[in-house]
């Protein structure tokens, strides 16, 4: 009887599985069309909207690759996005140590702060950023982007480690201060070389929202020497009459690199996102 | 004496870094912007006061009223279809632990991509063109189901927000089974043996006890869906007919050519306060719901 019933049980889990990963692949579905239509002649998408390509077409890619500037602007994503993430990190990991140690009013005050930080849409400062920027001559940087971004992402990585400093022993911090160590002594030589594995994730997590930010480079960049990978993608592909044969190769170039961050660490991506966002 | 108190606060000196930078781009601004609003300041040149005039503007013409709308009901929309979407993978996956890990990084792929390029790659699936969705409706004989979805302005905004939904379904599902993680195992398995059924155990033990996870969820989604930009910029330009025209567009078009930096701030301020006083009520609503069922 009660065999009967596990094996019943275990056929409803194996439907029930076929079921969850056959809606799963259907929300990719979305990301298949998009490499698909990359492949395909602006021919064989009139003619034949939704089949394989019938040939691995590489033209759109040529195209796309020749014109949109692309090298120059992954190169220019990838030094901004590291510079914010060490910037990001080292200020954030700092300011979060008293946080997480003390729970007096001006603690309090400063949390606030940085969760009114956290909740405040970038469109709230655009404009004053824009005015502060153009007076002190930070329009058109690599640097004004960078600070920009870091103000952007700072409250979230306080957070982030308040929160994991906070799971921190506090009895490390005092062993080391009666060994006599200050408290930037203990910072550096007692919690700072436990934070890897938070600043891993924080990283990650940082380098997706500025990679794929659009606002701020779009606002602030106007030289095409320095334009990010989403501001080349949008330049390229414009916001007319839509090319199938620019928009989706230009789609799949913009987005590789993150997908291929994502194959590599996406249970470290997933659970710091979910961590992050549960504190 | 002085120096006991210094040594209480020396700590502190830790977030001087953090402060300098907050309060140089993030503190300073909104002062700047609150300022601005009160002025006819396009950029160059001198700023007039010009009182209330930029907020009388917006409260009294509708175009700025209807993008209020616009962004209440866009969010609305979001979060409710993807909270319930989330809860929905999330409770099924929860049951299924073998293929759990690889769903729940499945569905979190689409969040790795740019609004960008989210919304190019919707644009042209919604399009009358050649457009995939259309052509998927022809191909399985439901010619009558094809639609201009972008272009007609009593779908557009709905498209908009599937294409948001579809982009974070992920992130909901993750932080969903995050709280699934956390409810103990005994429990589920007591009400097992008194005989509930699957739909018992989810409305009235799971659910109550994903509380908090419904908080993190509700909050977080508003957060990130009062401020969109970039799909209807990208896909409509806040067309058919203002449909789409959501608030953060309206202040990257008054700067965007016609410089009216003034009114911009003012916009800016009043997307402040619906974010903050939203962000607020709902805290306290959901957390006030979290002390009730536990």
């Amino acid at each position: 009887m009660s065999a009967g019933l596990s094996r019943r049980a275990r056929s409803t889990n194996a439907l029930l599985s076929l079921l969850a990963l056959l809606l799963v692949a259907l929300i990719l579905l979305p990301v298949a069309y998009m490499v698909m239509m990359s492949f395909k002649t602006g021919n064989q998408i009139v003619q034949d909207p939704l089949g394989l390509p019938t040939s691995l077409y590489l033209g759109n890619y040529a195209n796309a690759l020749s014109k949109m500037g692309y090298v120059r602007s992954v190169l220019n994503s990838v030094g901004i996005t590291l510079s914010v993430a060490v910037l990001v990190s080292f200020i954030g990991a700092l300011a979060a140590y008293p946080l997480a140690r003390r729970t007096n009013r001006l603690a309090r005050a400063l949390v606030m702060l940085m969760a009114l930080g956290l909740a405040t849409p970038n469109f709230v400062t655009i404009t004053p950023i824009y005015v502060i920027f153009r007076d002190i001559g930070l329009l058109d940087t690599y640097l004004g982007l960078i600070l920009a971004f870091t103000a952007l992402n700072l409250p979230l990585a306080v957070f982030f480690y308040t929160g994991f400093i906070g799971n921190i022993p506090t009895e490390l911090d005092e062993a080391a201060k009666l060994d006599n160590c200050s408290d930037f002594q203990v910072f550096f030589h007692v919690i700072r070389p436990l934070l890897g594995p938070a600043t891993a994730t924080l990283s990650l997590f940082v380098m997706l929202m500025v990679w794929n930010d659009f606002t701020y480079p779009l606002l602030l960049l106007t030289d095409e020497d320095k334009f990010t990978v989403m501001i080349s993608v949008y330049r390229f592909v414009g916001n007319h009459n839509l090319s199938p044969e620019d928009l989706f190769p230009a789609a799949v170039l913009g987005s590789l690199p993150l997908l291929l961050l994502f194959l590599v660490f996406q249970r470290r991506i997933v659970s710091g996102v979910t961590a992050g966002a549960v504190k | 004496m002085g120096n006991i108190t210094m040594g209480k606060y020396r700590i502190f000196l830790f977030t001087v870094p953090a402060l300098l930078v907050l309060g140089t781009f993030f503190l300073y601004p909104i002062g700047l912007s609150l300022r601005m609003s009160f002025t006819d300041f396009t950029g160059v040149g001198i700023a007039n006061d010009v009182g209330w005039k930029n907020y009388e503007r917006i409260f009294t013409r509708s175009r700025y009223l209807d993008a209020l709308g616009v962004t209440l009901l866009f969010t609305l929309i979001v979060v409710t279809v993807q909270t319930a979407i989330g809860l929905f993978f999330a409770a099924l996956l929860h049951r299924l632990p073998a293929v759990r890990n690889l769903c729940r990084a499945a569905l979190f792929l689409p969040a790795m991509m740019s609004f960008v390029i989210v919304g190019y790659v919707w644009q042209f699936i919604y399009s009358p063109f050649d457009g995939g969705l259309n052509s998927l409706f022809a191909a399985i004989g439901l010619t009558s189901w094809q639609h201009n979805w972008i272009g007609d302005p009593d779908t557009a905004l709905y498209a908009l927000a599937f294409a948001h939904v579809w982009m974070f379904i992920g992130y909901s599902t993750a932080i969903f089974l995050a709280g699934y993680a956390a409810i103990p195992q005994e429990l589920d398995e007591a009400a097992r043996l008194e005989g509930t059924s699957g739909w018992q155990r989810f409305r009235h033990i799971e659910v109550p006890l994903l509380a908090s996870s419904f908080t993190i969820n509700i909050v977080l989604s508003t957060i990130g869906t009062l401020k969109t930009f970039e799909l209807p910029f990208i896909m409509t330009r806040g067309g058919p007919d203002g449909a789409t025209r959501t608030l953060s567009l309206h202040i990257i078009d008054s700067l965007f050519g016609k410089y009216r930096f003034g009114f911009a701030s003012a916009l800016s301020i009043i997307m402040l306060i619906l974010v903050v006083a939203v962000t607020l009520l709902q805290n306290r609503v959901l957390r006030a719901r979290e002390e009730r069922v536990r």
